[in-house]
């Protein structure tokens, strides 16, 4: 018996090949190519010698490579933690509210739109130490003048939150669709049995905003370890590399002299295995919360 | 199983791959000329010109080009490309086989497996067009001249004349230029009497700071292409530095703010919060349009050496591009008295040909400031032109301007600052050689 190539087994295959084709061509190929480049080095971009594991060898012991890491780290947790809770308390807000919720949610969806190196320097302005617009403020009600930006432990959380402000309102609509397709009779129910606020948030809300807020910790995770464009313009990495994030690392070791593609593509190949495996862990965390 | 089966063929198929190299092997030497070129076979092609503008020379970039256009009938097609991205674009384009014909680079080092001899084609004397200094850099050991010497930049000190006429102080001159304590001495008083922010501001940058290492009597890299901080003499230099930013001479958040990028502070000096700053010719162009006060260059400051530190931009041809020749020709045009005088003329840069550095320049405005660079070129130390063309100086200027900082962070002394630039310089020149 022959298949025809229009029969119901053929025919979806045919209409996903094309976007297959793109995919493979433009991300599964270079991300295999990456893991390629890693086995070779070269100072000038153009010739390359095999050196097998070497580049891996060489980022397990580097020093500075661990520094960068345990900095990442730092910004992921701080950055994931602080964007799944004031999403959460954010959608939370904007779904009690009445008027203007729309205008609202686009005024906090706005960030999320601006580029950036455009957010690297808006920021960057407005942290500046004597006339920037935040010192300027904090000035004139007495409260001094910090160096945001020249303290490794200031810079450090000025990222996170300037990360945060620009991620927010993205997460606080993922949040906002999650709320609003919790059954509304649940509440009155809970209300019928004596239900406070508090009780209905605690015991029927966030155990329903579950799968969702999964979702947001994945993103959130996959984002922050990725940041790197609004980091570079605002902090350069500084004050003294205590804002120099992995992907920093990477660019520099890419394409700043001496060129050493096949160290970066070792520490990007790091970066995915790393981010591959905190992905995966929450979502086998996840799914197993929700099963129990 | 099915997801070990996955796992199996995605490592298969990794492991086939990682047998084909990504790269291909650097190409022979190119054989010893001079070969000819046949100028009236141009008509009708196109050259890509790849560029990347420091202000007001795009104008006359395009002026130069519609001259050789019309000269040789071919058509020049101006790429232009942020200085940022030049060597990101340049490797990429000759990895995948179509590099422009010719580019406008501050350094020939990293694509020199790539590039023209131009003594090929304009014979082993070509060279000796250029100045010294610039035509030894633009050589590699091997003798080949892979680049033509396009522009000479020479660091010097700006200075805000209203405000030192307002402190009654007075200024350098060529014949009795500051020691580097006078410099100092007369930037605080002069900061002092206006009430500036600060006496003394350089860009952060390893190219100026090598100025002042020069100024002290050493440099990063010698002129074998060896590390050769002298320790002695920088640690000299960096307490120096170092004192200005404890004191606030210097401003410490300038530079710690913003990592080891590479930031100008001429918008400080253009604020007038800055009576000395140290930067380089290029900035003439902008003050000259921009500044609402009087200013003037002056000689640098003299130490155990006097001038400055020179830097420079030259014009490449790529063997692999489709018409070499034609890009040896643009680049020998490019170069020549009449068009290089007038790009110099209407972009504030200093000439790299001998005839021009004798003849002088007459510059739109501001030539006597451009003369006070001028000037510096020859009492520059030879050396300081063989540290600049180095591959590994790049690396090593931004080496440097990461320990500074920790120096005036107050992380560590200036005795760790030198060991830790020393061995950083040492492994960089190891790399790129």
């Amino acid at each position: 018996m022959t298949r025809s190539w229009t029969g119901p087994r053929v025919a979806p295959y045919l209409f996903i090949l094309p976007n297959m084709l793109l995919f493979g061509a433009f991300t599964i190929w270079p991300a295999i190519n990456g893991f390629n480049i890693s086995l070779y080095d070269s100072d000038n971009g153009r010739t390359f010698r095999y050196v097998g594991t070497e580049n891996y060898a060489e980022i397990v012991s580097s020093a500075e490579f661990w520094r960068v890491a345990r900095l990442t780290v730092v910004f992921v947790i701080g950055l994931v933690v602080l964007t799944t809770v004031a999403a959460t308390a954010l959608a939370l807000l904007l779904n009690a509210q009445r008027r203007g919720r729309g205008a609202l949610r686009a005024a906090y969806f706005v960030p999320f739109l601006v580029s950036p190196v455009v957010v690297g320097l808006i920021w960057n302005l407005a942290l500046e130490r004597q006339n920037g617009l935040v010192n300027t403020a904090l000035q004139a009600v007495g409260l001094g003048a910090p160096g945001w930006l020249l303290d490794g432990g200031l810079a450090m959380g000025v990222i996170i939150v300037v990360g945060l402000w620009t991620q927010v309102g993205f997460y606080a609509l993922i949040v906002l669709a999650g709320l609003q397709g919790i059954d509304r009779g649940l509440y009155e129910a809970a209300r019928i049995d004596g239900a406070g606020t508090w009780q209905q948030l605690r015991l029927i809300t966030l155990p329903l905003l579950r799968p969702t807020t999964l979702v947001v910790v994945i993103l959130a995770t996959i984002h922050a370890f990725q940041a790197f464009d609004y980091i570079y313009t605002l902090t350069g990495g500084g004050p003294l590399g205590a804002t120099t994030l992995i992907v920093q690392f990477i660019y520099e070791s890419s394409f700043e002299s001496p060129i050493r593609y096949g160290l970066a593509s070792a520490a990007g190949v790091v970066l995915f295995v790393v981010v591959f495996g905190v992905t995966a862990l929450n979502y086998l965390v996840g799914r197993r919360q929700e099963a129990v | 199983m099915r997801l070990f089966r996955a796992v199996t063929v995605a490592c298969a198929a990794a492991m086939a791959i990682s047998a084909c190299a990504p790269g291909q092997p650097a190409d022979e030497p190119a054989a010893a000329g001079p070969q000819q070129i046949d100028w009236a076979s141009f008509r009708g092609q196109t050259l890509d010109y790849l560029y990347f503008t420091d202000g007001p020379d795009e104008a006359a970039t395009r002026a130069v080009i519609d001259r050789f256009t019309q000269e040789t009938g071919s058509t020049v097609n101006l790429q232009i490309v942020p200085f940022a991205d030049l060597e990101r674009t340049l490797q990429g384009r000759i990895g995948s086989g179509t590099p422009p014909h010719v580019a406008r680079v501050q350094t020939w080092s990293p694509y020199a497996d790539s590039l023209v001899d131009l003594k090929t084609y304009f014979g082993p004397d070509y060279p000796q067009q250029f100045t010294p200094g610039p035509a030894a850099a633009a050589q590699a050991p091997d003798g080949r001249m892979l680049g033509a010497p396009n522009d000479l930049t020479m660091n010097g000190p700006f200075v805000n004349v209203d405000a030192f006429n307002r402190a009654g102080i007075p200024l350098p001159t060529a014949q009795d230029p500051w020691t580097w304590d006078e410099m100092v001495a007369a930037a605080t008083a002069v900061q002092q009497a206006n009430g500036m922010e600060s006496a003394i501001a350089i860009d952060k940058s390893g190219h100026r700071l090598s100025t002042v290492l020069s100024a002290f009597g050493t440099a990063l890299i010698g002129q074998d292409g060896k590390e050769a901080l002298d320790p002695a003499k920088a640690e000299a230099a960096l307490n120096s530095l170092n004192g200005l930013v404890q004191s606030g001479a210097i401003l410490k958040d300038f530079w710690l703010e913003q990592g080891s990028r590479y930031r100008g502070a001429n918008e400080q000096f253009l604020a007038q919060q800055v009576p000395v700053y140290l930067s380089g010719n290029w900035q003439v162009g902008q003050f000259a349009q921009n500044a609402t006060f009087q200013w003037a260059a002056v000689p640098n400051a003299c130490g155990e050496r006097c001038g400055g530190f020179p830097g420079g931009k030259y014009l490449v041809a790529f063997s692999e591009s489709s018409n070499p020749a034609l890009g040896a020709a643009f680049v020998e045009w490019m170069n020549r008295a009449e068009a290089q005088r007038a790009m110099s003329e209407q972009s504030f840069w200093l000439p790299t040909r001998r005839d021009l550095v004798e003849s002088g320049i007459t510059y739109p405005s501001r030539t006597e400031d451009m003369g006070v660079f001028l000037a510096d070129v020859a009492v520059t130390p030879e050396d300081t032109y063989a540290a600049n063309g180095s591959p590994a100086f790049n690396g090593s200027a931004r080496l440097f301007v990461e320990e500074i900082s920790k120096l005036f962070a107050g992380q560590q002394d200036a005795a760790t600052t030198v060991t830790a630039v020393k061995t950083g310089v040492a492994e960089l020149v190891e790399q790129t050689s």
